[in-house]
């Protein structure tokens, strides 16, 4: 499976989704918890989905005003994510002891 | 104060505008971000919010321009509810139709096809940089001219090229050819000029001249030029010390003692005026041709305040020795011979200083021998002639350098003649690459994008708004022409002259207007746009390349 440049702002709205795999999310609440403008969160969002890693809706919430597009990440996705949280996680303990005193 | 709801409808046109040209797969974003405005909070971050998603949508719809056949895929079924990609709309079409039609529309005026050929006067260099660096050899209108002119044995129209040919063995040969065929226009030789011609033939040429018009200082000063360019690069004498030389003195002298003083520019343009309308020519260029030559031999002009100098020397020197008369006579010289000048081309302020003192030393000589009238005469011709002299210069400065109108009016015409081509080329882009997407030529199966459509209009409006911008800024120098080719009024054509002198600047390289002024020499011009055509060059070949290995492996994989 191809998977998209994780970027840390991509690492960023990932871990946005993570928390709450199932919840479908809006964009303008994903801007104000990532601290990303519309020009970098929509690129990102984009390329998730072209590889996708994230699944996206149209819902109308309340009458009079136009339906918002919601996303959420695909079990891929969710699966990439984890593994590649995993993965850092795992490089962060391998690299601990060198920092904290030299014995390996 | 701006309303606070203002930037938050600023920031829904633009959202919507970037939606209207953002290609058919970045459609469902667009209208993402647009549905999510209503919920930013706060007009300014709206706009910030508009702002970025209007640049994600724009880049897209700059990448789908350059590469149209991408991969694209759109992430849901929305698609219906915003319909991109239209078949075209009768009324867009029928206004880029509307333009593109009276723009050619234009080209049906004489007037306006002239000011076109006018306006691509500014690619002469860079297309022909080797010509531009030496000197052409050839010119096909003229030519053509020579060819008629030969046939029929008109020495005037063999005259008129004469002077304006490219190549200099062609132009003495066509000078001695129109002399030969009609004496009368003996003058040619001075008006040709003495440029490139062996020592033999100027001397040839002058002796001619001089038998012809006996009268004249002219011939006299084109052979003291001739003296002056030996003796200067002689060891026999010191850089630019002419004073010595008897031969060069002798010229000098006769050119100060002759009765008039004629560079013949007068039957010069009225011969032009003869056979532009002969052969009904209606080239400006052709037509000002020999409108920036001021008629008088480039160093012999200047050789005359040497000369004057020398005289007032001489005239005080005998002014001391007591012989007042043959000093009044050398200081008269001067002046007369500045007069003269004068009363040719406005060449006076050339022998500002000269003249002055002339004047001054005729005053104080009057005075001396108590002829008050004469004197005071003198006097105010002395205090009057630095304003003279002034006015002069800056007419000549005028004549030769153009008022601010027309160098405006020229760069008018250079940016309009641009625009032209550069719409003309983008709606033909515009008009392949919908062809070429849709796969045929019916109006209702053609499906531009509205970046497409938007481009193709832009270039329409462009053209059409250039073109009337190109027309009205040439309009009053072809009323100048008209006035010369019809009744031989050349009371302005050097208005002309100079309006088309700086239209044949590459564009970018000279503007010539007061502090707003700038300078780039056009060899240099030449170069960035040659280095700019090579890097979008290199900038296609490699998209070319990078599509090639984009699109391989799917070709690879359905052949599989």
């Amino acid at each position: 499976m191809k998977t998209p440049r994780l970027s840390p702002q991509t690492l960023r709205v990932l871990e946005r989704f993570v928390e709450h795999p199932r919840a479908w999310r809006y964009g303008y609440e994903l801007s104000r918890e990532t601290g990303l403008k519309s020009g970098t969160l929509y690129p990102i969002l984009m390329r998730l989905a072209k590889f996708s890693l994230l699944e996206t809706k149209w819902v109308t919430t309340e009458d009079g005003v136009p339906p918002r597009h919601t996303y959420r990440l695909t079990p891929n996705g969710v699966e990439l994510v984890r593994a590649t949280f995993a993965a850092a996680r795992s490089t962060l303990k391998a690299r601990r002891p060198a920092f904290s005193g030299g014995r390996a | 104060m701006i309303p606070s709801a203002f930037p938050r409808s600023v920031a829904i046109a633009l959202l919507r505008f970037a939606i209207w040209i953002a290609p058919h797969d970045t459609l469902d974003w667009g209208h993402a971000m647009l549905s999510e405005l209503n919920h930013v909070e706060g007009s300014w971050a709206a706009l910030v919010w508009s702002i970025g998603g209007a640049g994600v949508l724009a880049k897209h719809a700059a990448l789908a321009v350059i590469l149209p056949g991408r991969p694209r895929r759109t992430v849901s079924s929305a698609n219906e509810l915003f319909a991109k990609e239209i078949p075209m709309r009768k009324t867009t079409l029928a206004v880029i139709a509307s333009c593109v039609v009276a723009s050619l529309l234009l080209f049906l005026a004489p007037v306006f096809r002239q000011a076109f050929h006018v306006s691509l006067a500014q690619w002469h260099d860079v297309f022909h940089a080797k010509q531009s660096f030496g000197y052409p050899s050839r010119d096909q209108e003229l030519d053509a001219l020579v060819k008629k002119a030969e046939q029929n044995r008109d020495a005037e129209a063999l005259a008129f090229v004469a002077v304006r040919y490219p190549n200099e063995i062609q132009r003495e040969r066509l000078a001695n050819e129109a002399v030969q065929l009609d004496p009368n226009l003996t003058w040619l030789y001075a008006v040709a000029g003495t440029a490139y011609l062996s020592p033999s033939e100027i001397d040839r040429r002058v002796s001619v001249l001089k038998q012809w018009d006996p009268e004249n200082a002219l011939p006299h000063l084109f052979a003291a030029q001739k003296i002056g360019a030996t003796v200067t690069y002689s060891k026999e004498f010191p850089l630019g010390k002419l004073e010595g030389s008897p031969a060069w003195e002798k010229e000098m002298d006769a050119a100060f003692q002759s009765q008039k003083l004629d560079n013949y520019l007068d039957r010069q343009k009225q011969l032009d005026h003869r056979v532009l309308s002969r052969y009904r020519l209606d080239d400006p260029f052709q037509a000002v041709s020999g409108e920036d030559w001021y008629g008088f031999p480039n160093y012999g002009v200047w050789e005359c305040s040497l000369y004057a100098q020398s005289l007032l020397e001489s005239g005080k020197s005998l002014e001391s020795r007591g012989d007042r008369k043959a000093a009044f006579e050398k200081y008269w010289a001067v002046a007369r011979f500045g007069q003269m000048m004068d009363d040719g081309d406005g060449f006076t302020f050339v022998m500002k200083k000269d003249m002055k003192e002339a004047y001054a030393r005729l005053g104080a000589l009057s005075q001396t021998e108590g002829n008050n009238g004469a004197a005071a005469f003198y006097a105010a011709l002395a205090d009057q002639f630095d304003k003279a002299a002034d006015k002069q210069r800056l007419l000549f400065r005028n004549r030769f350098q153009g008022s601010d109108v027309s160098h405006w009016n020229a760069f008018l015409v250079r940016l309009s003649g641009l625009l032209m081509l550069f719409c003309a080329v983008l709606l033909l882009l515009c008009a392949l690459g919908i062809v070429v997407r849709s796969r045929s030529l019916r109006l209702s199966s053609l499906h531009p994008s509205r970046l497409t459509l938007a481009f193709g209009f832009s270039a329409a409006i462009g053209a059409l708004i250039s073109s009337a911008v190109l027309f009205v800024s040439y309009w009053p120098y072809s009323e100048l022409l008209q006035r010369f080719l019809s009744k031989g009024d050349d009371a302005q054509l050097f208005e002309l002259s100079a309006f088309l002198r700086d239209t044949q600047l590459p564009f970018g390289s000279q503007f010539n207007l007061g502090p707003g002024s700038w300078y780039v020499a056009s060899w240099s011009v030449v170069f960035y746009f040659w280095f700019a055509v090579t890097i979008l060059c290199a900038l296609a070949l490699l998209i070319a390349v990078f599509r090639h290995f984009q699109t391989r492996p799917q070709t690879s994989a359905a052949a599989l």
